[in-house]
């Protein structure tokens, strides 16, 4: 049984694509409440994991647990309470930013007074107003947003954001983060992925890395880093995210004299 | 011109191609085509080009049956590949070309290159070039004016294909595209019933008509094949300027940049615009996907280009098929299985690959709190919804032109066999959607995208269609009568049982094809 404080708990997850194996028996939990970063070289089954934790892949072995049952890919109620920025956007093209977000509100069951007032509202404060557009004609910054509206349109309880900031300015990341903010003050979840180390540092409580294929090498608490300390591991002193990702991933140099 | 790149470029077309063989599928795929390809050129070029050059020297009117046969190959290649795709798949875009250190008209150069080295384009070449061998074997004409003729058509065929497709494909993003299209192609395909009597009547119309067709490339071709020196140099000049010409007005078209997709503006309404009222049909769970698979289909070009081809081709197919039986009773006939053919060619190609076209938002489905695989069954549902809506035009058109005096029996027996085919067919695409699923380009009007299973589907239930009821005609001809009107009724409740079994049957195998319809889509597999 997952604990009280776990949003999401992961246990033994295994997950091969044929021979190739992807996830490597994968355990962790994520307090709830906190905004969890996980981290992890290109390749390592970052995304294979959410994947698994969002009823995307069907894992070989381990059990997911969120917000305290058990998750498959049926488990329609847990889904109804979880909200997901895949890495992909999972946008429909042909449709038109308002149609979008009312389609995703009616697969969550909002009804329509409600629905219509949360699209207006998302739409304006993302600055997605250009009606004479389909999703298809957006540039990559604002069909990002449009996937993080559609991620939110329902307040789930545990949103999954792969890789939410990039490609978007700056001021749509202030607003982004803002909004994680006040998500999480609410004692709901945020699982992020990205490969912007200062910025899951500066807007993570806790974080786990992950190596291929997609084996657990640490997680803990990075709080500590937002007052100018220090994270200890093996008897070494880490003073940022960033020497402490390199460190247990691998610091790679190779000098190219024609470049 | 850098050749060498270009060259490269080509060899990477063909890489990409075998590439596609290391799947299972795709080997079975590589060794279907490859076989009938093998057989089709090795039975054409014998029974095709040869046969018609020893008939038109036999005849001895070779220069009438070389215009014939290079017309009807022309004509053919040109609407097939407009019509169904073939010969049509460009290996890269321009943008994806402009990484290349390429000029403008070396990229133009590069991509039609490679457009043109389709195997479909060979089979034509195959075709054409029986003739001169049949002509050269068993005659006294000249070989290589020949072969350079059949050339020069062969790259004429390709052009005006090409200026045909970029042209339809500009028109229809335009607001009143689709009508103009409709327009043409209705015209077209009542063009050889209204004009056939007509002439016949009038012998000096038709020579005239001849005289103006002297000066297209098939009878530039046949010229040039057939007579010698100064005549056969100026066949050779015409098909040579024909080729220069729609070279120049294909680079002018693919100049003009593409307009936006029209498409209809967002009502403002989020619960009560056209699509949704029709989804709400389905009951409140499925009408949210439904709605948006009747947006997916209503905005593709694609499938709009094609809904309007479906009604034409129907009353093309109607009067063609039913010349080959003189009187009523072959006009019945034919349309008993050219008017199913409307129920399903708009649909066909989405709908034997639903999730083909959707890209990474295949992942969405997997999301949402309901059996991801109601997004099967919704696009299915909007895809059977949007064919049977051509059925009542169908029905209403052929009741028009229907022998008189008018039989009712004869209207409602294409109708039902329109419904055995609009169930038969969407029956098929929820298998090939879930087995045979090839990543395509949800904005390309044109070129043949589809699966081998897929072409399979289209194509076999196309046949189907139009030859069964002529076969049974010739074998059983009760069995097509309308005093045995009821006996389309079976099949068409059969139909209606297998579809709703395919319903369940897919929708239970859909979770376990999700991850590799998921790498398909994605394009990593």
């Amino acid at each position: 049984m997952t604990s009280q404080t776990d949003a999401i708990r992961i246990t033994n997850l295994v997950k091969r694509y044929g021979q190739s194996l992807a996830v490597e028996d994968l355990s962790l939990s994520v307090p709830r409440g906190s905004m969890f970063g996980f981290l992890g070289p290109n390749g390592s089954g970052k995304s294979t994991t959410i994947g698994c934790l969002t009823g995307l892949l069907d894992p070989n072995a381990g059990e997911v647990e969120i917000l305290g049952g058990r998750f498959t890919a049926e488990s329609a109620d847990l889904k109804r309470r979880m909200g997901v920025m895949p890495e992909t956007l999972g946008l429909f093209d042909p449709l038109y930013a308002h149609e979008f977000l009312a389609f995703v509100a009616r697969m969550y069951g909002l009804e329509e007074a409600g629905a219509r007032r949360r699209v207006t509202e998302l739409l304006a404060a993302l600055e997605l107003t250009d009606t004479r557009k389909t999703l298809a004609e957006f540039s990559t910054g604002m069909r990002k947003r449009v996937a993080f509206a559609a991620a939110v349109i329902h307040s789930p309880d545990v949103l999954f954001l792969d890789e939410p900031f990039e490609s978007i300015d700056p001021a749509g990341v202030a607003l982004l983060k803002q909004w994680l903010r006040r998500f999480t003050e609410q004692g709901r979840t945020v699982f992020i992925t990205s490969h912007v180390l200062e910025t899951v540092e500066r807007l993570c409580d806790r974080v786990a890395i992950i190596t291929k294929p997609g084996k657990l090498v640490w997680q803990g608490d990075i709080t500590v880093l937002a007052n100018d300390g220090a994270i200890e591991h093996q008897g070494r002193q880490f003073e940022s995210l960033e020497a402490l990702f390199l460190h247990l991933t691998g610091e790679k140099y190779a000098d190219l004299n024609w470049l | 011109m850098n050749w060498k790149l270009i060259g490269d470029l080509v060899r990477l077309r063909y890489k990409l191609m075998w590439a596609k063989t290391r799947s299972r599928n795709g080997k079975i795929a590589l060794f279907v085509t490859g076989y009938l390809l093998f057989v089709l050129v090795a039975a054409l070029l014998a029974a095709g080009g040869l046969s018609a050059g020893i008939v038109a020297i036999q005849s001895g009117r070779a220069e009438r049956m070389a215009q014939v046969v290079l017309s009807g190959l022309f004509l053919n290649a040109v609407f097939g590949s407009v019509l169904l795709g073939f010969g049509m798949n460009a290996a890269f875009s321009d943008g994806e070309l402009r990484r290349y250190p390429l000029r403008e008209r070396e990229r133009f150069v590069a991509r039609h290159f490679l457009g043109i080295l389709d195997p479909f384009w060979f089979l034509i070449l195959a075709l054409e070039a029986g003739l001169v061998v049949g002509l050269y074997v068993y005659g006294t004409y000249s070989f290589w004016n020949g072969a350079i003729a059949v050339l020069l058509l062969f790259v004429c065929g390709y052009l005006l294909t090409r200026v045909v497709g970029v042209w339809i494909d500009r028109l229809m993003s335009t607001r009143s595209g689709s009508m103009v299209v409709l327009l043409i192609v209705m015209s077209l395909s009542l063009a050889p019933g209204t004009l056939t009597p007509i002439l016949k009547k009038n012998p000096a119309l038709m020579r005239e008509g001849l005289a103006v067709l002297r000066y297209t490339p098939p009878f530039g071709a046949a010229a040039a094949m057939i007579h010698q020196r100064a005549d056969a140099l100026l066949g050779l000049g015409l098909i040579a300027g024909w080729a220069a010409a729609l070279a120049v007005t294909l680079v002018a078209l693919e100049r003009r940049p593409a307009r936006p997709q029209q498409v209809a503006r967002g009502s403002g309404s989020l619960w009560n615009s056209p699509f949704d009222r029709v989804a709400a049909l389905f009951g409140p769970r499925m009408a949210p996907l439904v709605g948006y698979w009747l947006r997916f289909y209503l905005r593709n070009n694609r499938f709009r280009m094609l809904y309007l081809f479906s009604l034409p081709l129907a009353a093309f197919l109607t009067f063609n098929l039913g010349q080959m039986r003189k009187g009523g009773a072959g006009l019945a006939v034919a349309a008993m299985g050219a008017l199913p053919i409307a129920t399903f060619l708009g649909t066909s190609r989405i709908a034997v690959n639903q999730f083909g076209y959707v890209g990474g938002a295949f992942r969405r489905f997997f999301l949402f709190p309901t059996d991801p695989a109601a997004s099967l069954r919704a696009g299915s549902y909007a895809a059977v919804l949007l064919g049977a809506a051509m059925i009542p035009p169908a029905a209403i058109l052929w009741a028009v032109f229907a022998p008189r005096p008018l039989d009712a029996r004869v209207v409602l027996m294409p109708v039902v066999n329109g419904v055995t085919a609009l169930f038969v067919f969407h029956a098929l695409g929820l298998w090939t959607t879930l087995y045979g699923p090839r990543r395509g380009n949800y904005d390309k009007s044109l070129g043949n995208d589809m699966s081998l299973m897929g072409n399979l589907a289209v194509v076999g239930v196309t046949l189907a269609c139009m030859f069964l009821p002529m076969a049974l005609h010739f074998a059983a001809p009760a069995a097509v009568s309308p005093a045995n009107w009821w006996l389309t009724l079976p099949p068409a409740a059969l139909a209606v049982a297998f579809y709703a079994a395919s319903l369940r049957g897919a929708s239970a195998a859909f979770p376990a094809r999700r991850e590799r319809l998921l790498a398909v889509v994605e394009g990593k597999a």
